[in-house]
């Protein structure tokens, strides 16, 4: 039984997922990025096979995707985590139906990718120069708010009041911003829906860029926060669907990459 | 495509009401805390604001609300045939943002916004019919959008020079005209006890915010000039009872306030006259910026504030016709619009506000795309050298981002007036 992997290597965690021939999923495994890519990737990646039993040796076809892909030398092959995520994005949601647009967001940077009829990638936005609207940012508000960032989808919905939006476009601002309503006494949870809300126009607007097609995937380490979701789906006033696994699509897409890019060669 | 978390959707029309509470909320917040020395009695108009604009609460139940789409239309005929003015001059940056759709990309954000306001069919208090004075070229134009969205609009002419007879009786012609649809819409007709008492009501509010005024041109001044622009902006669409009784409250507070010599500024804060385009809430971007920099709006020369109550109807004979005829002098010759050819009153008004309200310095804000207040700027500036009135040109719109630009150029001006001060004394 011959496998495959998929290393996405991000700038906050490290996602690596294995596939079988039958592009399947076998198993996955996450882990924060930290100081040393390449050192953390390799030790995830050998407790996860170590967990499934198998040996390196299995692995017929590593693909390295996302940031520091680069770095993983061992991988047969390098893709763009745009391709990558189009790829996995599709699989994942194939039971659902079709997918024409992707909105993912990272740790630091967030995406819109829309796809044609045939899955191809046509068009792609990315807000990579700020944190603002991403996984960063949400943990920076929780930190703030001493809360976990596992608890801000609840706290979203408990919101009474008029969300209390965040203007500051960039994290370092937005904190301040944050402490001001602390200061005065706003409730955790009005700020933390207006927060949520904040991050959602401005994807929205991201998604606008590319053109909003019905059939939107939401995925990436935030999609696991339903207040979140909540908000994009009320800017977009349309529903999104959420894979089980958000944060492992991309890593998922590069795998199935993998068991392509395999058969091509052996068919060589 | 079907998906895996059930979350109720907002329609779009939660959606645009959600996004203009969480911008009204935000000033209002922002108006409460920010302030060392509270006042009690704003907490009216705190509360209507929120009321109406993030609880979207109807005020005016079943009563004929008349929609103005100017300053030009007289609230005393309105009143008088028992309907509700209704000014729909609109400064919220989520209906801007819908109007852009509809009109050019350098059209005049208000106008935009009040459009946009339109297409979204989102009132709290819907007009049941509107006028649209012919002002300037924007809201004419806007005029006949609207009507697309299904409202009765109707033209009043209003005339572009104000100096000459021909455009007096123009003018007084327009208002009969005006005053006689308003009739038959209403199906009654303009009687004389009812003309006079609106314009008493009227004449009497006003005596009110003249009274306030008298607070702001004294050394120790007891209230913020935002807390104006949203009692002034509360007139566009409060009940005028209820405005009434609150400005009564509010007057009794200032006085004491006053006695108990409360200055809301700093000591050498500057003292500031505001002119241009019209502060609508929640649009305070510029005012805030002012009086977050340690200076004081103490007077205002726009039309969404000082230009509402500055000027009284004067009456002649208390006779209908002669009642109208006044009213229509009223809004055309008191009027300091830039849409009018020549507009030296409108310098000679700014020259008299700095004076009586010992004013440090003018800060003048057009909207990028209101043209006349754009123009018109060369000639206020020139005056204001010539008077030895230091003076700001800022250009600004609606949208939210453009905070740290502003600010940085309004600190600055508002630094070197203290400069001033200081090695005045």
């Amino acid at each position: 039984m011959k496998y495959f992997a998929g290393i996405d290597i991000g700038s906050t965690s490290i996602k690596i997922t294995l596939a079988d021939e039958a592009k399947n999923i076998i198993g996955f495994k996450t882990s924060a990025s930290g100081s040393m890519f390449y050192k953390y990737a390799q030790e995830t990646l050998d407790t996860l096979l170590g967990e499934l039993n198998l040996d390196k040796k299995d692995l017929a076809y590593i693909v390295a995707t996302g940031y520091g892909r680069k770095l993983y030398k061992e991988a047969d092959e390098n893709i763009s985590e745009i391709t990558a995520n189009a790829i996995g994005a599709i699989a994942a949601a194939k039971e659902y139906g079709e997918i024409k647009t992707i909105i993912n967001i990272g740790g630091q940077d967030s995406k819109a990718i829309s796809l044609d009829n045939e899955g191809n990638v046509v068009n792609f936005a990315m807000n990579d120069r700020c944190a603002a609207g991403t996984g960063k940012f949400l943990d920076v508000v929780a930190l703030k708010l001493e809360i976990g960032v596992d608890e801000l989808g609840t706290r979203h919905f408990q919101a009474t009041g008029t969300p209390l939006s965040v203007s500051s476009t960039c994290a370092v601002f937005a904190e301040s911003e944050i402490i001001g309503l602390l200061g005065n006494n706003h409730s955790v949870e009005d700020i933390v829906c207006g927060v949520h809300y904040s991050i959602a126009k401005r994807i929205v607007k991201l998604v606008k860029r590319v053109g909003v097609k019905e059939g939107i995937y939401f995925d990436g380490g935030p999609a696991m926060n339903e207040g979140l979701v909540n908000a994009i789906e009320n800017e977009l006033g349309c529903k999104i669907f959420i894979p089980k696994h958000p944060q492992i699509t991309t890593s998922y897409g590069a795998a199935i990459m993998g068991v392509d890019s395999y058969k091509y060669e052996q068919n060589q | 495509m079907s998906t895996n978390i059930h979350h109720k959707i907002e329609s779009p029309k939660d959606r645009q009401n959600r996004h203009k509470a969480m911008e009204a909320i935000k000033l209002i917040n922002t108006i409460k805390e920010d302030f060392k020395f509270p006042i009690k009695s704003m907490e009216y108009f705190y509360d209507l604001f929120e009321r109406v604009y993030c609880k979207n609460e109807p005020l005016h139940g079943d009563k004929v609300k008349v929609g103005t789409m100017c300053i030009q239309i007289p609230s005393e005929i309105i009143y008088a045939l028992d309907g509700v003015p209704i000014r729909l001059c609109n400064g919220f940056y989520t209906d801007d943002e819908i109007g852009s759709d509809l009109l050019p990309q350098k059209a005049c954000p208000l106008v935009k916004a009040t459009v946009g306001h339109f297409a979204s069919g989102n009132f709290s208090d819907k007009p049941d019919i509107v006028f649209s004075p012919t002002t300037c070229d924007q809201k004419t134009k806007a005029g006949a959008i609207i009507e697309k969205f299904g409202h009765e609009v109707i033209d009043v002419d209003f005339p572009r020079t104000k100096e000459s007879e021909a455009s007096r009786e123009f003018f007084r012609k327009s208002i009969r005209e005006f005053t006689s649809k308003l009739s038959k819409f209403q199906g009654k007709k303009l009687s004389r006890k009812n003309l006079k008492d609106s314009i008493s009501k009227i004449g009497y509010a006003q005596s009110l915010y003249h009274k306030l005024t008298t607070y702001r041109q004294s050394d120790i001044v007891p209230i913020l000039g935002i807390d104006v622009f949203l009692i002034t902006n509360a007139f566009f669409f409060d009940k005028i009872d209820n405005w009434i009784d609150a400005m009564e409250a509010l007057l009794e507070e200032l006085e004491v306030r006053s006695k108990e010599k409360i200055h809301v500024a700093g000591k050498i804060s500057p003292r500031i006259v505001y002119t241009g385009s019209p502060p609508i809430f929640p649009n305070y971007k510029i005012p805030q910026i002012i009086e977050q920099s340690d200076a004081i709006i103490v007077a205002d020369e726009t039309c969404s504030s000082n230009r509402m109550f500055n000027d009284m109807v004067a009456v002649d004979e208390w006779l209908v016709n002669d009642m109208l005829d006044s009213i229509s002098d009223k809004y055309l010759k008191a009027c300091t619009c830039p849409i009018f050819t020549k507009n030296d009153d409108r310098i000679r008004r700014i020259i008299h506000l700095a004076k009586q309200y010992k004013a440090d310095g003018v800060i003048y804000q057009a909207f990028a795309g209101c043209t006349v207040y754009e123009m018109e700027q060369r000639s206020v500036l020139e005056a204001m050298e010539k008077a030895g009135i230091p003076i700001l040109y800022i250009e600004s719109d609606y949208s939210p981002s453009q905070h740290g630009q502003l600010s940085t150029r309004v600190e600055a001006f508002i630094e070197s007036l203290k400069t001033r001060r200081r090695n005045k004394k």
